[in-house]
């Protein structure tokens, strides 16, 4: 699990970290005199599905082709399942599968044809490699268009013709680069829960990297969060999300009334455009809302889950995340204050 | 415990759709079928170049990339084929005459007219086609190291080449062979063979890691064609022209000695400078009338710069198709 801020949250099956995935140090990479990717990034990232969050050119990018030995630090270290970045990205490789964020299918061969060359180039023999191929597109939802050549495929076909190159390999762990770039919603959800499945039912272990922290955080079991190549947060998802997750509530009319029962019934709900923002903390919160409501016989017209912008989410210093406004009520309260 | 709930639900997710894929899409659909790990034998590096070769042998002539991807290599195959065709059927036809085509340099010509059309076709297709379509990264993820790369397409081309140079050969001797009779024939035809396979193999070699290099400049496929096809054709004729003015223009070769300018023309064409490689070899120097009116290349004294430029061009261009995948972006 994440060493950072272990001492607080209720973060799942916590094994005492022997089983690092991922260590990196210190880890610093320029681009010349002037670009600065990663910037003395220290974290550890245990087995299971980790979200690695950040805004476009945070140095997500950089970080994955660091850890596959594809690019070469310009100072610190990094090791993946206690191989050296630098040194042994030839073991590393052996063991990682890699899903780019960019296009990087060429247009004029089948599926098929594409993931077995890749299975062969992972080290299978040819006949495993058909197999594999064969079951790894089955895996992420292809079936007969995969004999057809990825020219004509769709992008969110494409984009599990890239999780299947990954994939066929059976990997000890992935790295994700954006899966679901170019997606419409409902390839996104499709996708994510495909993740999941692949995390929680294939025992592989897996990188994601996102600048979505609404979609990353429904898979993950843990999130790092950089920014500008630093470290903002590392954590378990549910410390992370306790602390971030608020109900929208909109009624017609008695904002006041309802404000006034929410808080009776021991919530912190505070005035946010023409309705009120509730901390949310489990379902029991759903039910205080839907009872009262009820109680009330308000007619509701809205209830969302937000979510606050990564920036504030990840704000380490609770003080600051009281500053950042009105809108997160009880934020002192029900925030989990980092360890820091 | 909200992550583990959110996992439950994910697989509660997954199992709703597996049981409601009947009426959607089948292509947004997730199936659930078991994950089967992989704990057979893995094979090394070794084997995974090998595997890389091979694939890229069969995309040099267009097999696995679609049916118009096999047109031309098919045509230029054909096309390179027909003189020992025709060879065989004339000696079939006129038994005791003599070959009409040899064995050291086929119809050179007509060799190069093919091997430049299949270098400038083919070349692109090996490496700018991963360029292009941002393939690399995946190959560069995989238990390979950097260098094995470029290696294994070179050594694939070199292979198709040798397809197209030697298969030739091999057709022309089998058809003087079958009208042979003795096998002391078949021997001395046997010896002559092996000459000719030695150099088509330099032809092999020498365009093919010219014609990589410069396909690995670019990912645009037109571009990479005019790239390799534009120097070499335009090489060729100059050296062709020059050669010819060197002749006519510093005194006929008839008097004694080819002009210098005659001589070292053929410097300047990859295909004149496998001609000359040839007569250096051959010991020939091949002044004036004498020598073959197909492939007109003089050399005179300068031999020995001609073997010299064919081994520091050859190393060049491996050396420069090497670096540029160390370089290469990953991006």
């Amino acid at each position: 699990m994440i060493s950072q801020t272990m001492p607080h949250g209720e973060g799942r099956a916590r094994h005492a970290a022997p089983g690092a995935v991922i260590q990196a140090t210190a880890l610093t990479k320029c681009y010349g005199a002037t670009v600065t990717a990663l910037d003395q990034l220290t974290v550890v990232v245990g087995p299971g599905i980790t979200g690695l969050i950040g805004a476009n050119g945070a140095g997500k990018s950089t970080l994955i082709k660091i850890l596959l030995g594809l690019l070469e630090p310009t100072s610190g270290t990094a090791a993946v399942f206690g191989h050296d970045c630098v040194t042994d990205g030839f073991a590393i490789r052996t063991l990682t599968g890699y899903m780019p964020e960019h296009d990087c299918l060429p247009p004029d061969v089948t599926a098929t044809e594409l993931v077995t060359h890749f299975g062969r180039m992972s080290g299978l023999p040819a006949t495993a490699a058909r197999e594999r191929a064969a079951d790894s597109l089955r895996h992420v939802g292809l079936y007969e268009e995969r004999y057809r050549q990825i020219g004509t495929y769709s992008t969110g076909m494409k984009q599990r013709v890239k999780l299947a190159q990954a994939l066929v390999g059976d990997p000890r762990l992935l790295l994700l680069d954006e899966p679901t770039n170019g997606l419409d919603p409902a390839g996104r959800t499709a996708m994510l829960e495909l993740i999941a499945r692949i995390g929680t039912e294939f025992g592989i272990s897996i990188l994601v990297a996102s600048h979505l922290l609404g979609e990353i955080e429904q898979i993950c079991d843990q999130l790092v969060a950089i920014d500008a190549g630093r470290l903002l947060r590392a954590d378990t998802i549910s410390s992370v999300t306790q602390a971030s997750a608020v109900l929208l509530v909109e009624v017609d009319e008695g904002v006041d009334l309802l404000q006034a029962e929410l808080a009776r019934r021991g919530l912190t709900p505070a005035p946010f455009q023409r309705g009120l923002l509730v901390q949310l903390t489990g379902d029991e919160t759903y039910d205080a809302v839907r009872d009262s409501i009820a109680d009330l016989g308000l007619p509701l017209s809205r209830m969302e889950q937000r979510r606050h912008r990564i920036e504030e989410l990840f704000r380490a210093d609770p003080a600051l995340a009281g500053e950042s406004g009105a809108s997160v009520p009880g934020s002192q309260t029900m925030g989990a204050p980092s360890a820091s | 415990m909200p992550a583990d709930a959110k996992a439950a639900a994910g697989q509660l997710g997954s199992a709703v759709t597996n049981s409601n894929n009947g009426g959607i899409d089948s292509a947004g659909v997730i199936h659930n079928i078991g994950y089967r790990r992989y704990e057979d034998v893995r094979l090394g590096r070794p084997a995974i170049v090998r595997a890389l070769i091979w694939h890229s042998l069969r995309s040099a002539f267009g097999i696995g990339r679609g049916a118009k991807a096999k047109i031309f290599p098919a045509l230029l195959f054909a096309l390179i084929c027909l003189p020992a065709a025709v060879n065989a059927v004339a000696l079939a036809t006129n038994p005791g005459g003599s070959p009409i085509v040899g064995y050291d340099g086929y119809i050179p010509s007509l060799r190069t007219v093919v091997m430049l059309i299949f270098v400038a076709i083919e070349a692109p297709n090996v490496v700018s086609a991963d360029l292009r379509n941002h393939t690399l990264p995946l190959y560069f993820a995989r238990p390979i190291h950097r260098i094995d790369y470029p290696v294994a397409k070179l050594v694939a081309f070199v292979l198709a080449c040798l397809a197209m140079v030697e298969i030739p050969l091999i057709l022309l001797y089998l058809g003087i062979v079958s009208q042979q009779h003795g096998a002391s024939q078949v021997w001395e035809q046997t010896l002559r063979l092996g000459p000719g396979l030695l150099y088509g193999a330099a032809w092999a070699v020498l365009l093919a890691s010219i014609g990589l290099l410069l396909a690995s400049t670019t990912g645009k496929r037109v571009f990479a064609m005019c790239a390799i096809g534009i120097p070499l054709f335009f090489t060729w004729i100059l050296a062709t022209v020059l050669g010819h003015v060197g002749e006519q223009a510093f005194g006929p070769a008839a008097i004694g000695q080819p002009s210098a300018l005659a001589s070292l023309a053929g410097l300047i064409s990859p295909f004149t400078l496998l001609g000359g490689l040839l007569r250096w070899l051959q010991g020939n120097p091949s002044i004036g009338p004498a020598y073959h009116p197909l492939q007109p290349v003089t050399i005179g004294h300068y031999g020995p710069v001609y073997g010299v430029l064919f081994v520091v061009l050859t190393v060049a261009a491996i050396a420069g198709l090497i670096g540029r995948y160390r370089k290469v972006g990953v991006a």
